[in-house]
């Protein structure tokens, strides 16, 4: 058997301790359309990084034509011929294609000197190739999209890349967009040029791809010709493991609705989502990351204005756009990214657990330490934050600790509606069964939570009802009963026929 | 749309403008203003902030910031007053000038190692650096001003070539170097797109650190070579050299439309700039207005920063918006 071009072998990588890529091999032969897929967190952005010398792997290797290359050094990662094409973040945006194309190899006259007739005439030539007319000067900022990708691909091509990683490129193109690019990655296969290409969209895959490997959880599941799978199987493949981990406990839901939620629209995020949350009720929302789930929670709480439509609590409808309405009314949002949005590291534990009740537990006009002394004991000890003292730095708690400080952030105000983004995102599993714990408790108590989760296992474990977003509308409702991983896959993955 | 835009952008010709209307306008109001000495005058007053600038405008470009020049040209200055002045030690002039040029440069690479490794803002690191610049050149001078530079050292603040003065030749040879740099070298590409989107410039594996390095050096290199030409121009060097400096220069670049969130802007812009704020003095004078109207000088250029910053922003924002 011949050797592949580029062959992966027992490929590892955590951070922090989190295994985010484990023990993965497979081969890409020469001229290769190789897709990979899997859920959002299955580690394909680990594994493009490794490739790409982004990061450095912390076992295994990658062999190009049998011969291993020095890991975690972008420049030998290209100069060995393996390109990354990352979404949208390695665009110069003030500069034009000329210099995007060649910055970092700029053809030269001199040691010192840019040949400028000559990298004008390469970059025409090389979209001359790929078939696009671009004003080759205009700043990137002032090109579409697609344009912009043609670029990216013109300086992989300026590599005479070997291997273009190509994370996504479909994201953001429209129909005819797609096609093009489809129509260039045939014809760089053609010319013998080798593509990993990463989409959630099953139909591009079986429409461009030779072969197709799937990783689930940081693992590899399986490589396979694309002729070898349908549809179905590459859902079964991605979801995988035993579809329930835990018991669900009996629903707490009531019948008073704390939350509703009519048409609320926002422009280019999401549009005509209605739905409504009762005491007591857990509601999953769940979708492919960018479908606009975390926009309509923002929205919700106040941080985005929506264009239209209306949330109202208990009947009352909240102004758009006020954080502080919203809170008022007992909305809390506990965000995705906790470290940012969620938590001041560097303040005290205790001070995090305040915040959002500062200026309520006083005395007369001032602070009232014993007050706020009894709050912290009682939030630390209902969340099982495990912390040196209250007075310690946020950020010298672990993932999970700190993600339960975010949610007490919030109980210190009694809300009747809490909306957690990705609550568990990052965080161990002892630590994780203890938020679903916390997340249950509180349901019994009268809370209505949405929940919004790319993690399948934990929205079906806690969810009473889960609603499903598509590109920014709400594609399907499932009930505890209808939902498995399989039926929310079916209604989060784009519709068939899209790109064809 | 396009066309506002690209003019927006292209802000180097809007300051030009506003350099000629100016300069023609006080002209009609005075005439002397237009004489060639005065015009004389005003470049060669231009030469310190014009050099400095094209430094600036590099580190300005590369998202960083450098608020040190104008205490580094006061203590440039004392040492290069001290080390050639017949009442201090006395030593000849070419040493004067290349301990200037070194120390100049090596400030300049703290400035940029304390960024570019210790990872701090550059704004703190810069006024760190301002004050502890400013303590080691009061110490210096210890109350004693310098009167007495060598003739040899004068000639670079006050001599001639070709009837143009020296400090106008290497302003001259300064800012095409720059531009050369900044248009037609890998290095100022790489500076641009590293200013421009530096999570982009490390995946496509540009070496920001040492970007970082050059620009800061070069920076406090040209300040010392602002302070070889315009130094000696004076009969006194006290402590008060410098003062200000690092105020004027900064407006000069951003009024010469670099991007303050850098990967934008342009060496000419700059010195146009710098051009343009040095005639406001001498055009409040020659405006005759009264002799407290010099005072608003530092204001207007504070208003030049303003208007220049909000022009950024709205093009700016008109970009986002599409």
């Amino acid at each position: 058997m011949s050797t592949p071009f580029l062959k992966i072998n027992n490929l590892s990588k955590s951070y922090d301790g989190v295994r985010a890529l484990t023990d993965v091999s497979f081969s890409i032969e020469a001229g290769e359309i190789h897709a990979l897929m899997g859920e959002n967190g299955a580690g394909k952005s680990t594994l493009i990084k490794c490739l790409s010398g982004v990061v450095r792997p912390n076992a295994g290797e990658v062999l190009v034509d049998g011969s291993p290359i020095q890991p975690g050094d972008i420049r030998v990662a290209e100069s060995a011929g393996i390109l990354a094409l990352h979404q949208e973040s390695t665009a110069f945006s003030h500069l034009g294609a000329v210099v995007n194309i060649f910055v970092g190899r700029e053809p030269r006259r001199a040691a010192w000197l840019l040949d400028r007739p000559r990298m004008q005439r390469e970059a025409q030539a090389l979209m001359d190739r790929l078939g696009e007319k671009i004003d080759l000067k205009r700043p990137l900022e002032e090109l579409s999209l697609a344009q912009r990708q043609m670029v990216g691909i013109a300086r992989a091509l300026s590599h005479q890349s070997r291997l273009l990683i190509m994370d996504e490129p479909t994201a953001s193109l429209s129909a005819r967009e797609t096609q093009t690019l489809f129509r260039i990655i045939r014809q760089l296969q053609k010319e013998g040029t080798s593509i990993l290409y990463i989409s959630h969209r099953l139909e591009e895959v079986f429409e461009l791809a030779d072969r197709v490997t799937i990783l689930r959880d940081g693992k590899l599941v399986e490589t396979r010709p694309i002729g070898d799978v349908s549809r179905n199987d590459l859902v079964r493949l991605m979801v995988g493991r035993d579809l329930l981990a835990e018991e669900s406990p009996a629903s707490a839901a009531t019948d008073r609705v704390v939350l509703n939620v009519d048409r609320l629209t926002r422009q280019g995020a999401f549009k005509n989502i209605s739905f409504s949350l009762r005491a007591g009720e857990v509601v999953g929302l769940s979708g492919l990351v960018g479908a606009g789930r975390s926009e309509v929670a923002a929205s919700i709480f106040g941080v985005d204005r929506a264009d239209s439509g209306t949330v109202t609590v208990e009947g009352a409808a909240l102004k758009p756009g006020s954080v502080q309405t919203a809170i008022k009314r007992g909305i809390a949002l506990v965000p995705e990214d906790r470290q940012r949005q969620g938590l001041v590291l560097p303040l005290s534990v205790a001070s995090n657990l305040l915040l959002s009740v500062l200026g309520s537990v006083k005395t007369g006009i001032f602070r009232s330490a014993a007050k706020e002394n009894a709050l912290v004991q009682e939030a630390l000890r209902d969340l099982l934050v495990k912390a040196a003292s209250p007075a310690v730095a946020a950020n010298t708690l672990s993932g999970g600790n700190q993600q339960k400080l975010a949610l007490g952030k919030w109980l210190a105000i009694s809300p009747r509606v809490l909306i957690l983004d990705e609550p568990t995102r990052g965080v161990d599993v002892g630590a994780k069964a203890e938020i679903y714990k916390i997340v249950q408790k509180l349901a019994r108590n009268g809370m209505a939570t949405l929940i919004i989760s790319s993690d399948l296992p934990e929205i079906l474990a806690l969810s009473d009802r889960i609603l499903v977003m598509r590109e920014g509308v709400i594609s399907g409702e499932l009930s505890r009963v209808q939902a498995n991983e399989e039926a929310i896959l079916a209604l989060a993955l784009p519709a068939e026929g899209i790109a064809a | 749309m396009t066309i506002l835009s690209r003019l927006a952008r292209q802000r180097e010709y809007n300051v030009l403008a506003l350099l000629v209307l100016t300069v023609i306008g006080v002209g009609c109001a005075n005439h002397s203003f237009l004489t060639a000495g005065n015009l004389g005058d005003i470049l060669v007053a231009s030469v310190p902030s014009v050099i400095i600038a094209c430094g600036l405008t590099f580190v300005i470009v590369l998202g960083e910031i450098d608020i040190s020049v104008g205490s580094l040209l006061g203590l440039l200055a004392t040492v290069m007053g001290q080390i050639t002045s017949p009442t201090h030690a006395g030593l000849s002039v070419a040493l004067g000038i290349a301990v200037t040029l070194l120390l100049g440069a090596f400030i300049g690479l703290i400035n940029g190692v304390l960024v570019a490794f210790g990872r701090m803002p550059s704004i703190i690191v810069t006024l760190g650096m301002l004050t502890v610049l400013q303590g080691i050149n009061l110490t210096l001078i210890n109350g004693q001003f310098i009167t007495d530079l060598p003739p040899a050292l004068r000639f670079f603040g006050i001599g001639q070539f070709l009837g143009i003065p020296i400090s106008l030749w290497t302003a001259a040879v300064v800012v095409c170097l720059a531009i050369l740099i900044a248009r037609e070298t890998p290095l100022g590409r790489r500076i641009y797109a590293s200013g421009s989107n530096p999570e982009a410039a490390r995946l496509a594996g540009l070496p920001v650190r040492g970007l970082k390095l050059f620009v800061f050096t070069l920076t406090g290199f040209l300040t010392a070579v602002a302070a070889v030409v315009s130094v000696p121009k004076l009969g006194v060097i006290d402590s008060g050299v410098g003062q200000g400096l690092e105020l004027l220069v900064v407006t000069c670049v951003v009024v010469g439309g670099t991007s303050i969130s850098g990967g934008r802007g342009t060496v000419t812009g700059s010195v146009l700039a710098a051009l343009l704020l040095s005639v406001i003095s001498p055009m409040l004078i020659f405006l005759r207005l009264g002799p407290s109207v010099t005072y608003w000088e530092r204001a207007i250029q504070g208003a030049f920063i303003l208007v220049a910053v909000l022009a950024d922003h709205l093009t700016s924002k008109r970009h986002e918006a599409r």
